[in-house]
């Protein structure tokens, strides 16, 4: 335990030197991470004028697209784009005759960007609700703990799929093209352009049936108190784990079968 | 005592996509995909002995860094099998690794944007190196690699000696037992080569490493292996001292002659081939055999000012193996 405690400490270390040799990048896409949203914001927080779309006023989109920008960069998956690099270049190479599994270096690359980057949309959060009351959340110490929770097992979820995605490059080229797929699904699926509650029922049905609510929708809906009922948590957890464990098998038979197919492209 | 590297009948054999040039092309192979079976690596098998520098020699695409990937577990053989420290490779896990050392030398791991103390201190933290040990060694390495000086540059500004120096220092502070080296000098001019060289002979006297090598340059070869594996086309072709090999090969001596006033081409020819005369200076071929005799009787013969009797050039010598077979 001790030595993968060390492990991850220098892998994090190390993720955190190099990103501090990236600063303009990284905060360029945080500022796409949260623009995203910003647009959405200002999009519905017109619609609604001073009335409600279907029960959601203007504070509601407010906290709401807050918690999306919170949660998206919480549990943002970009290992896709990664492994398929590895993979296809032979960086994969002396990652594999280390004695850890590539995973492991990938797992502390996310702690290390999530902990710096959430750390700043919290700050701005908290700042925008000093002056902006519509921004505040009520003080609630166990949704916080069961939003935690709920933004962890989103992150694990975005992470192994992402991951697991990446991973078919053993088999094509187009594993990247596949990822994109997906992120242009989970743009309504997740609930990053609007609320679930707005979309067309059968859509949001359709939704639940796949695991993009449960890496964003979900989570936030646990933040801003609009899940409130406990078969509704119970509902959203279960997702939650069921969704986790699809994807680390997904994972698992991934990279079992494609590490057999292995090219070790390059020197 | 049990070698350290054991490869049996070892065959990889890769399934590629074949499409026409072109748009057609392109469509056809979308539409009914064709493939070809390249036999990358044939029924190889040798044996390496612990503490043995052996070198792997043979031109580009001949399956030399296939078997070396194969023999670190980066990938899996079609068939036949390897031991390598007393493990199989591609199922040995952690315990296997900590024990082997793979150079790439056109791929590295060193973190691009630091300086290379970090790549050293992330690896130890990898292969759980204590701290003492972990400074030791460093210490060493940065010492027999005269490293001291780049320690504190970022590795995107080092010279391509350098990095190549620090990429074995990364991969020798767990103390493998067994090290792979694919191309350690590509690219590197000839000071930082001889560095290189210099540095293996140091590592493996002191620790008793087995080093296994591939190289497309020959000075690496008879300055550190004393034994070759020569592979063309998947197969191997020749296992054995270079010496040998180049006894085996060479039919011919070369006779280097500095000559004395007014001696010709024309007369030289009559004892063997001209291959070089810018006069005072030529040589000349003659069977292996007759070497001696015909020494003697251009002596008697022409005047001489100097003469000596020399092997073909160790890159001929391996160049028609490639070509011909031993």
């Amino acid at each position: 335990m001790r030595r993968w405690l060390r492990r991850y400490a220098a892998l994090i270390r190390a993720a955190w030197l190099v990103d501090l040799q990236y600063r303009a990048a990284i905060a360029i896409w945080m500022l796409w991470n949260v623009t995203e949203p910003a647009i959405a914001l200002g999009i519905w927080w017109s619609i609604a004028g001073e009335g409600a779309v279907q029960g959601f006023d203007r504070a509601e989109f407010a906290r709401y697209f807050f918690g999306v920008a919170l949660v998206n960069q919480l549990a943002l998956a970009w290992d896709a784009w990664y492994i398929d690099r590895w993979i296809r270049e032979g960086e994969m190479n002396f990652r594999l005759v280390r004695p850890i599994k590539p995973v492991h270096e990938a797992v502390a690359d996310n702690i290390a960007y999530k902990l710096r980057t959430a750390s700043v949309v919290l700050l701005v959060w908290i700042l925008a609700a000093l002056v902006w009351p519509p921004a505040r959340l009520p003080f609630a110490p166990g949704r916080w703990a069961l939003f935690a929770l709920a933004a962890l097992l989103a992150a694990a979820i975005r992470f192994l799929n992402g991951y697991a995605t990446g991973l078919l490059a053993f088999w094509t080229t187009r594993a990247t093209a596949l990822m994109e797929l997906q992120f242009g699904v989970a743009l309504f699926l997740s609930g990053r352009l609007a609320p679930l509650a707005l979309l067309p029922p059968a859509v949001a049905r359709a939704a639940h049936l796949l695991w993009f609510p449960y890496v964003l929708a979900f989570p936030v809906e646990v933040l801003t108190g609009a899940v409130t009922t406990p078969a509704a948590y119970l509902r959203g957890f279960a997702g939650q784990a069921v969704w986790l464990l699809v994807w680390w098998a997904a994972y698992r038979a991934v990279w079992t079968h494609g590490i057999r197919r292995y090219g070790a492209v390059g020197g | 005592m049990a070698a350290a590297i054991v490869a049996e009948r070892l065959s990889k054999i890769y399934r590629v996509k074949v499409r026409d040039p072109g748009l057609r092309g392109a469509l056809a192979a979308l539409l009914h995909p064709r493939y070809r079976e390249v036999r990358a690596v044939q029924d190889v098998s040798f044996e390496v002995a612990r503490g043995e520098i052996v070198a792997f020699l043979g031109p580009n695409g001949a399956g030399k860094t296939t078997t070396l990937k194969m023999l670190t577990g980066l990938l899996y053989p079609s068939a036949g099998s390897a031991r390598v420290a007393g493990f199989r490779p591609w199922d040995g896990g952690p315990e296997f690794k900590r024990r082997i050392a793979l150079v790439l030398g056109n791929k590295q791991q060193l973190l691009w944007d630091l300086p290379p103390e970090e790549t050293f201190q992330l690896n130890q933290a990898i292969y759980g190196v204590p701290p003492a040990d972990y400074r030791a060694r460093r210490d060493e390495l940065v010492r027999l690699l005269d490293l001291a000086d780049v320690m504190d540059k970022p590795v995107r500004q080092l010279s391509l000696g350098e990095r190549m120096k620090c990429e074995l220092a990364a991969a020798l502070l767990h103390r493998p037992e067994i090290l792979f080296l694919d191309e350690p000098t590509l690219g590197l001019d000839v000071t930082a080569q001889e560095a290189i060289r210099g540095f293996l002979c140091a590592y493996r006297e002191r620790h008793g490493a087995t080093i296994l090598l591939t190289s497309h340059y020959m000075a690496d070869v008879t300055a550190l292996a004393s034994r070759v594996l020569i592979i063309n086309r998947g197969r191997l072709l020749y296992d054995g001292a270079l010496q040998a090999l180049v006894a085996r090969m060479a039919h011919t001596k070369r006779l280097e002659l500095v000559l004395g006033d007014g001696v010709t081409r024309e007369q030289l020819a009559a004892f063997g081939t001209v291959r070089e005369f810018r006069f005072p200076n030529a040589v000349l071929e003659v069977p292996r055999e007759e070497a001696t005799a015909a020494s003697a009787r251009l002596l008697a013969a022409i005047p001489i000012v100097d003469l000596s009797i020399q092997d073909p050039a160790i890159e001929d010598v391996i160049r028609r193996a490639f070509a011909e077979g031993p």
